[in-house]
């Protein structure tokens, strides 16, 4: 099956940026520094709540929104971080909201499933963002930055902590060709190798482009001999032998990817159980293309893939999944069907295989939704909000059962504790190891990082 | 006096308190937590200094840090509560909660600070100062410096000695004892040749011309232009779209990209093509193309528009306007001055001699003018035809004016409204009511009396006698030139059997000719005009309509298309200006002079999302401006009625209400038309009671056929997103403290980097441009060259193609670089001789043989020893592709084609393409900047936001997969040796001969033709299937992704 193993990469290839990623840290092991301070977990699956949940319709109970209903914000609650204006009112949640589990953390019947797994989650309240507009808010969720022009969090992680497994990518987006706000550049590796960008996995139809063989077997060998013997040629008579080298080591690795990725892809093999467990089995067409990709993110990091994104589908052409300007009744809870039984799944399985513990959930939109709306009706919904929002992690090595942060009584602005996405992403690094002011790359003059000048290390999520 | 004796001790007592507070509380956590970067023992960041009361009081960069009294409105407790990203105090973490609030008590209590100032007035100026030495210091850098003027050193070697460059190079070589490799062979040399000059395979038949002659043939293929042009599409960061979430079309980028061929192909010299982008709406004598009937000056400013936008406006959201302003000034600075000017938005730049205040005088220059449409089409490219519909236009009425000269009689006009009641309405309505003529005689006159009187607190902008706009107020189009129309000009039906569509009112109608034409109208800021409010009398259809721009944000979303065809009232009332706007414009323009048309998805009504926009009919019409104080609009004063209700008596309403329609139909025949008739007669013309046919074979048939033909003659304007500076008042920019869109600074005036325009002469686009093409300018020659060399060579002379300051490479041959920099200003600015002479050197002709030595002393080859391999560029690959497999569509110029796409998103108008685009060339391809062509990002396609002076060529597995399984390549393959195999008479090596000539320009050796000819029978023998694979094999060596 592996044909071309006798050729494997010398060292000095890797270096020259041929194959797969190894990372900056993977790099300095191979040259005997230590790796890094003791890590808690090693791989990321980021639950991307694309178009923004209502923290108050979740996480957030406000029942002064219910009391309220209906009655002017006045302008004191008027913000630059919520579309907002003082003739609005205020909008008490449609669904109820319940303690759970051991620890009594608050969960909406929004979310029936994850509420079951409350305990393993550390959910965070005070989150603030910067803009009300998604492409900002996509783009800072994932760069750090609101312009982007810089790489995703993902492939900070793929670089820094190189991959365990060299015929699968570091970075993998779990998408349904959706081109989120921002563009795909919420997936890109910018000015880090191009080995660290996401590879888009889609949901129905051929898991990821060109991974095919347009060959059956016999003859794509047979072409890759004849190359091989070719090429050799050619890069004796290059300038510079390394590079061709490297191109040529990459067929063999693209060789090997062609039954790696669609083997991690294929969930055929999984048990009933489990493909019921996250709702494979579902009638609803989204619903099982979320449940496919939950259950995929699973496999992908027991195969040792570093970072694993799930994008919600989109349905009715809102402008993102989570966007509900109106219609946020129906519409909330329809993007929960499609997405709580998964996402509890996933934890719950983790949990059971024990890699919960090395393995970090990330739930998050880029922001959240407004407690006030203009005018209170059936097919009202809630607007942009960035004054306070909520997110949870769960698993490595976070507190379980916890809320961090506290909104104001009407989920309308943060009250204390405020914490920005820098110092999510300084955290979730802290818990993989890695210092988020050393995970430096030299660009443009400047030794760049995920966090910029900012990010906080939270101690206080973590056991 | 006792009582008030009390409350000022209470007071006093009170503020006793406080300070005790201060000084048991505050003034140590001040010490504690603050003084490490806010004292005058420590450092003094942001200017602010917490060790005197006068420190804070004058507070540092973003003003005072305290209001006494006032905790929520201190900057202090904003930065303490870590609410900013941009001030968070302690920056690291945020303070304890009960240390926040001894503050927020402190302050409330009116923040009483005993201590005094420690501060001297010599290190308060010193503050100031440090700028301006830093600045001078600054300046001593090599990229800053005048060019220097040296002669080619000689050198010791004959080949290396006839062209100047190589005598550089090759001393620099000398002089670290290494020897340049020697001469590629010809083949190896004319593919390379190929791909750098045209960015495609050579095709055969060239091998009999000596090399001059085969670069002069390349350099005269009009694939040169194509190929450079992309180059500098990366510079500039082209793109067809302006991605955030919605992607919506940029208009007019492909005619830009078009402009960048025919500039490069034309040999139009740099010092042109950089005045036409930077200032090509100011240039006094526009350069008109007239091969292609365009004005090319006016495309030039389109360089602004590219990059990201986003929808909406500051006033909305603030920061839409300052982020794009912000990229401009990127793209600007980086692209003709290898300079990151940007940096400096929140701060004086860390390392270059460039300051705040310099960015945001750069930001004035550029917010001046207004960033709309322009008509891109030579002037006068429609006078023919305007002249010949003028023409016929008149002989139209002419005809119809004998048709129309028989009276109404009173009888017949009675015995037709018994008939026809629903035609009594608007001016029919007496009509309806013969019989109650006084009274309603009686109410006209009342009516227009009020309205009359209602309508004197508006006042007319324009003298509504003359055809004249309101000063300030700017057209564009041939729409609006040609569009001013007295009442009652007859609107020519452009189908059907009518003659004429409508009489149109007095006033200024983009379609009175055409509806081709296209038309804006653009009103100046709205606070500069008188009054309030300011009403204007509309109608539009077809996407006509109007477009709000707040502070240059064209791609608001306060977008209205017009579908009324009677003229209403529509007003706009000054608008609130902050978040660091400083005008709002509307401007009334018909579909393809609106810069955002289309808008996103879903903003334009019965708009379909595959409707990009292009070649539409669209019209508007303007029949009055008025500025007024108080809310409301114009009434009507019902003018119509006056020759009805204002006429000598007579006994009987019908006979009144003939001559009444007689008299207005009298004067329009003699051309003499007078307020009001043109509605009577438009009734008279929409309800039948007018001819309005011609008869088979008539005159009035034929001239009425003739406009028509004229009229379909016409082509669709050509426009583009760029500049408009007329009548624009020089803007000033306020100046964002640490770059924050929330804290406005002082007004910047117009200006230029003090670095280069140390006397401050520069105030405007033009004499920015002018200032660049100064044949001593240190930058720009130096940093163009260079841009070319690295095209030519794979790294330039300065590795850092858009960074020539500290965080760049120094130039490895710094004489070579001035020498080649006068001497391409010394040839005219000429791109194609300063690349003839590159690549006709000896320097280019080098192998890619590197000896050991130098690949010790100099691995990075600077000193040029080698010519370096270099692997194909993205467009190169595809491009390639195409052109031998025979799919090569060789058309220039065009629409941008959809790449093809696995999945579509209608809302954001990402529609897919063919598989192989049809042929064209990646070029042509739409850069989609939330969505760009897959294939080519995978081989390296830059980001489309950004400029990108050099690209990264990265070495993945994805790249290997994509020419293994991705479709396109296949079907290439396929189409390639399906071609081949048509020719049956050719045997199997001389088959294998032209397909290693046609993908590698070269003979295979004996052992390569067994080589492949054994793989053939491997893959099947001599059968399609096998040639198939055999060709795809041979797309995927490394030798066709790679050139030497």
């Amino acid at each position: 099956m592996q044909p071309h193993d006798h050729h494997l990469c010398t060292r000095r290839q890797i270096l020259a940026g041929a194959s797969a990623g190894f990372g900056m840290l993977a790099l300095r092991a191979m040259a005997g520094v230590p790796l890094h301070r003791r890590a808690r977990a090693k791989n990321i699956i980021f639950c991307f709540m694309d178009g923004g949940p209502s923290h108050v319709d979740t996480f957030d109970p406000k029942p002064m929104l219910k009391k309220f209903e209906g009655k002017a914000i006045g302008s004191g609650a008027v913000s630059k971080r919520s579309q907002s204006n003082a003739g609005r009112v205020w909008f008490g949640s449609p669904w109820e909201f319940k303690q759970r589990g051991q620890s009594g953390l608050w969960v909406s019947e929004l979310f029936p499933h994850i509420a079951q797994v409350a305990d393993k989650l550390c959910v965070v309240r005070s989150m603030v963002g910067e803009l009300p507009l998604h492409g900002q808010q996509n783009l800072l969720l994932h760069t750090g930055r609101i312009l982007g022009q810089a790489p995703s969090i993902g492939s900070w992680v793929s670089y820094g902590m190189g991959t365990e497994n060299h015929n699968l990518p570091g970075y993998v987006v779990l998408n349904n060709d959706w081109v989120p706000n921002g563009g795909l550049e919420n997936f890109g590796s910018s000015f880090l190798p191009a080995s660290h960008q996401a590879t888009m996995v889609r949901a129905k139809g051929v898991p990821v482009d060109n991974i095919a063989p347009h060959d059956e077997a016999v003859i794509q060998r047979r072409k890759l001999a004849l190359l091989a013997r070719q090429d050799a040629e050619f890069a004796a008579g290059a300038s510079d032998a390394q590079i061709i080298e490297g191109a040529i080591a990459n067929y063999e690795t693209a060789f090997r990817m062609q039954s790696a990725v669609p083997g991690i892809a294929d969930i055929g093999g999984e048990p009933e159980y489990i493909r019921k467990l996250y709702g494979v089995d579902s009638t609803d067409e989204h619903q099982r293309f979320y449940a496919t990709q939950a259950l995929r993110a699973r496999r992908l990091v027991e195969a040792g893939v570093r970072f694993v994104e799930i994008t919600c589908p989109s349905f009715d052409g809102n402008n993102s999944p989570w966007d509900q300007h109106g219609q946020i009744r129906q519409n909330h809870a329809k993007n929960a069907r499609i997405t709580d039984q998964s996402v509890a799944a996933l934890i719950s399985d983790l949990d059971q295989r024990g890699l919960l513990d090395e393995t970090i959930v990330l739930w998050a939109g880029e922001m959240g939704r407004t407690p006030h709306t203009p005018k209170i009706s059936e097919a009202c919904g809630r607007d942009h909000h960035v004054n306070g929002y909520s997110i949870f992690m769960a698993g490595g090595g976070f507190k379980g059962g916890m809320a961090f942060g506290e909104t104001d009584e009407f989920g309308n602005s943060v009250a204390s504790d405020p914490v920005d996405i820098h110092d999510i992403h300084a955290t979730l690094l802290h818990q993989m190891g890695v210092d988020h002011e050393k995970l430096i790359f030299r660009h443009g003059g400047r030794d760049q990082r995920l966090t910029d000048v900012h990010g906080r290390v939270l101690r206080e999520l973590t056991a | 006096m006792k009582l008030f004796a009390t409350i000022a001790c209470l007071l006093t007592a009170l503020v006793m308190r406080a300070e005790d507070l201060f000084v048991s509380k505050v003034e140590p956590l001040l010490k504690q937590r603050c003084f490490e970067c806010h004292s005058h023992e420590r450092k003094i960041k942001g200017g602010l200094a917490l060790d005197s009361k006068s420190g804070w009081e004058k507070g540092g960069e973003s003003g005072p840090a305290i209001v006494p009294g006032k905790p929520e409105a201190s900057l202090l407790m904003q930065a303490l509560s870590h609410a900013e990203k941009d001030v968070k105090m302690p920056p690291k973490k945020m303070l304890p909660a009960a240390e926040i609030a001894v503050f927020a008590e402190w302050i409330r209590s009116g923040a009483p600070d005993p201590r005094v100032s420690v501060a001297k007035n010599s290190q308060d100026l010193a503050v100031d100062d440090t700028w301006d030495v830093e600045f001078h210091k600054r300046l001593d850098w090599w990229s800053l410096k005048p060019m220097r003027k040296v002669e080619p050193p000689k050198v010791d070697d004959v080949a290396w000695s006839k062209e100047p460059v190589d005598r550089f190079v090759r001393a620099a070589l000398f002089a670290a004892k290494l020897q340049p490799a020697p001469s590629a062979e010809l083949g190896v040399l004319r593919r390379r040749l190929s791909f750098v000059l045209t960015g495609l395979p050579p095709s055969s038949a060239s091998a009999s011309l000596s090399d001059e002659a085969y670069v002069d043939m390349l350099l005269q293929s009009p694939r040169f232009g194509e190929h450079f042009a992309r180059h500098w599409m990366d510079v500039v960061r082209y793109t067809d779209t302006y991605g955030y979430e919605w992607d919506n079309p940029a208009k007019g980028a492909y005619e830009y990209r078009d402009y960048l061929i025919r500039a490069f192909n034309d040999d139009i010299s740099f010092a042109q093509f950089l005045r036409e982008q930077i200032a090509g709406d100011l240039l006094p004598v526009p350069r008109i193309n007239t091969a292609s009937q365009t004005n090319e000056s006016l495309i030039g400013p389109m360089f602004y528009h590219l990059g990201e936008h986003r929808h909406g406006s500051s006033l909305m959201f603030n920061g839409i306007h300052q982020d794009m302003v912000n990229n401009k000034i990127d793209a600007f600075s980086k692209a003709f001055l290898a300079t990151t000017v940007a940096c400096a938005r929140c701060h004086d730049h860390k390392l270059e001699a460039v300051s705040q205040h310099d960015y945001y005088a750069l930001a004035a220059i550029f917010t001046t003018p207004r960033w709309t449409s322009r008509v891109i089409d030579a002037p006068g490219k429609n006078d023919a035809a305007i002249a010949k519909l003028k023409d016929l236009r008149t002989a139209i009425r002419a005809e119809l004016a004998v048709a129309w000269k028989r009276p109404f009689e009173a009888a017949f006009l009675k015995q037709w409204a018994e008939t026809h009641s629903a035609a009594l309405k608007g001016v029919g309505a007496p009509l309806a009511a013969p019989d109650q003529f006084t009274q309603k005689a009686a109410e006209w006159r009342k009516a227009r009396v009020a309205a009359q009187n209602a309508n004197t607190s508006f006042k007319p902008l324009a003298d509504p006698a003359k055809a004249q706009l309101p000063h300030g107020w700017v057209t564009e189009g041939d729409g609006m030139k040609h569009g001013f129309a007295e009442a009652g000009t007859p609107l020519i039906a452009l189908e059907g059997d009518a003659v004429i569509a409508s009489l149109l009112p007095r006033g200024w109608h983009t379609h009175a000719l055409s509806s081709k034409l296209p038309g804006a109208l653009r009103m100046p800021p709205e606070h500069l005009i008188p009054g309030r409010f300011v009403s204007l009398d509309l109608a539009g259809g077809e996407f006509g309509g109007q477009l709000v721009i707040d502070d240059h944000a064209f791609q608001n979303e306060t977008i209205t298309f017009y579908t009324n065809t009677l003229s209403e009232w529509k007003t706009f009332s000054d608008a609130e200006l902050k978040n660091g706007v400083q005008q709002v414009t509307v401007e009334f323009a018909t579909s393809s002079l609106n810069p955002n048309f289309p808008p996103r998805t879903g903003l334009a009504k019965g708009l379909k999302n595959d409707d990009f926009g292009y070649d539409k009919r669209s019209w508007l019409s303007v029949c009055g401006i008025v500025s007024h104080e108080k809310a409301g609009t114009p009434q009507d004063e019902q003018d119509s009625f006056a020759g009805l209700y204002d006429a000598a008596d007579s006994p009987d309403s019908w006979q009144r209400i003939a001559a009444w329609f007689n008299s207005a139909v009298a004067r329009w025949c003699e051309g003499k038309t007078q307020p009001g008739d043109q509605p009577v007669i438009d009734w008279l013309l929409t309800s039948g009671l007018l001819p309005n046919k011609a008869e088979p074979g008539s005159r009035l048939a034929a001239l009425v056929a003739e406009y028509r033909r004229v009229e379909a003659g016409i082509n669709f304007p050509r426009t583009v997103n760029s500049m408009d500076q007329r009548e624009t008042a020089q803007a000033s920019y306020p100046l964002n403290v640490r770059g924050n869109v929330d804290v406005p600074g002082t007004l910047v005036q117009p200006g230029f980097l003090k670095m280069l325009d140390p006397r401050a002469r520069v105030t405007d686009r033009l004499e920015l441009a002018e200032s660049l093409l100064d044949p001593e300018h240190p930058l720009t020659a130096r940093v163009y060259v260079n841009r070319v060399w690295q095209w030519l060579f794979g790294t330039g002379l300065v590795a850092t193609p858009d960074d020539f300051g500290r965080l760049g490479v120094k130039p490895s041959h710094p004489e070579l670089l001035d020498w080649l920099a006068r001497e391409f200003i010394r040839e005219g600015w000429s791109t194609k001789k300063l690349v003839r002479r590159l690549v006709l050197s000896q320097t280019f002709r080098q192998s890619g043989l590197v000896t050991d030595a130098a690949r010790e002393r100099d691995p990075e080859n600077r000193l040029l020893h080698h010519y370096a391999t270099r692997r194909l560029e993205a467009e190169a690959i595809r491009d390639s592709l195409l052109a031998i497999s025979g799919r090569l569509d060789s058309q220039l110029y065009g629409r941008p084609v959809l790449p093809f796409r696995s999945a579509e998103d209608a809302a954001k108008r990402l529609f897919s393409g063919p598989l192989d685009g049809h042929g064209r060339r990646s070029i042509y391809l739409q850069m989609s900047i939330m969505d760009p062509p897959k294939f080519l990002v995978g081989f390296n396609l830059p980001d489309l936001k950004l400029p990108a002076g050099r690209r990264d060529v990265t070495n993945v597995p994805s790249q290997a997969l994509i020419m293994l399984n991705d479709p396109f390549v296949n079907e290439m393959a396929k189409c390639w040796s399906a071609g081949l195999f048509k020719d049956k008479d050719v045997n199997r090596e001389d088959r294998v001969r032209q397909m290693f000539g046609q993908a590698l320009a070269r003979v295979p050796d004996a052992a390569e033709l067994k080589r492949w000819t054994e793989a053939l029978q491997d893959f099947g023998g001599d059968t399609p299937d096998a040639w198939e694979r055999l060709a795809h094999a041979l797309f995927n060596t490394k030798e066709f992704l790679y050139y030497r």
